[in-house]
């Protein structure tokens, strides 16, 4: 998934499984039956982990633009400097 | 949310608040239940009334008990847990219960009913104080949700003497 992707599924994520919650305790005490909001709410994890968890083409629709090849070897990597001075352990002072 | 495991460790920390806030919410709402019983208990004979080896009284009833408990019941409700106690007073203990009769109730279309038996449980004495004796009936509830807390009630039914003599 693209950053945009992970955005998105992680919003959606929350909102279903709120609105799957507020939905199920509704439905259950409006019938007066616990059954029903159990199946309501635990049918609403599963679809949302269905659409959200796995890596659907659809959360990648906005794909990194990584560096081209050409374009990364006219602009090398700066060296860095690895000839750091040395500590001695001085006994003299 | 960067893989699989961490969007599905996310997706089920999230459903598991969010069922707690449920259960809570459906426990909450059962304080507003303000039920209102009907039950009456008599007893019809006594079947037995001696006095033990050991020196405890026993005895043994015929009770005639009905009651409509259907107001106990909310959507939360899984059960109710009904018993019958036989409640007295001796010179050795201030208060005596002794459960006679208990019955699960499933649901509410079984919570209005009539039943002639035998005590379930003898009623024994600890000592041999019950020779005519003022017992109290009381019905006892345990109403036992789902989800949550469970709620007890009780409310005194009638009163009777045991016989003065042994059967």
């Amino acid at each position: 998934m693209d950053w945009e992707g992970q955005k998105r599924s992680e919003i959606f994520m929350l909102i279903s499984l709120v609105v799957f919650g507020v939905v199920a305790f509704g439905v259950g005490y409006a019938i007066g039956s616990f059954q029903i909001m159990m199946l309501i709410y635990g049918s609403g994890v599963v679809l949302t982990a269905l659409i959200t968890v796995p890596n659907w083409p659809f959360f990648n629709r906005h794909p990194l633009k990584w560096l081209d090849p050409s374009e990364a070897d006219r602009h090398p990597k700066p060296q860095v400097n690895t000839a750091a001075p040395k500590k001695k352990a001085s006994k003299q002072k | 949310m960067h893989s699989f495991v961490y969007r599905l460790n996310t997706l089920v920390t999230f459903a598991a608040v969010i069922l707690a806030v449920l259960c809570g919410a459906a426990s909450f709402l059962d304080a507003f239940n303000s039920p209102s019983v009907r039950a009456h208990a008599e007893v019809i004979k006594f079947n037995r009334f001696r006095k033990q080896l050991s020196g405890n009284d026993e005895v043994s009833l015929t009770l005639n008990i009905s009651m409509d408990l259907r107001s106990l019941f909310t959507w939360n409700t899984k059960q109710v847990f009904v018993f019958l106690a036989a409640e007295y007073e001796t010179s050795k203990n201030s208060l005596n219960q002794i459960s006679l009769w208990d019955y699960i109730i499933p649901d509410k279309d079984h919570a209005k009913f009539q039943a002639q038996v035998a005590n379930k449980y003898p009623l024994i004495d600890q000592g041999s104080n019950l020779r005519g004796k003022k017992v109290e009936f009381v019905l006892h509830w345990h109403v036992m949700p789902w989800t949550g807390r469970m709620i007890e009630g009780k409310m005194a039914v009638s009163n009777f003497y045991l016989p003065e003599a042994y059967t």
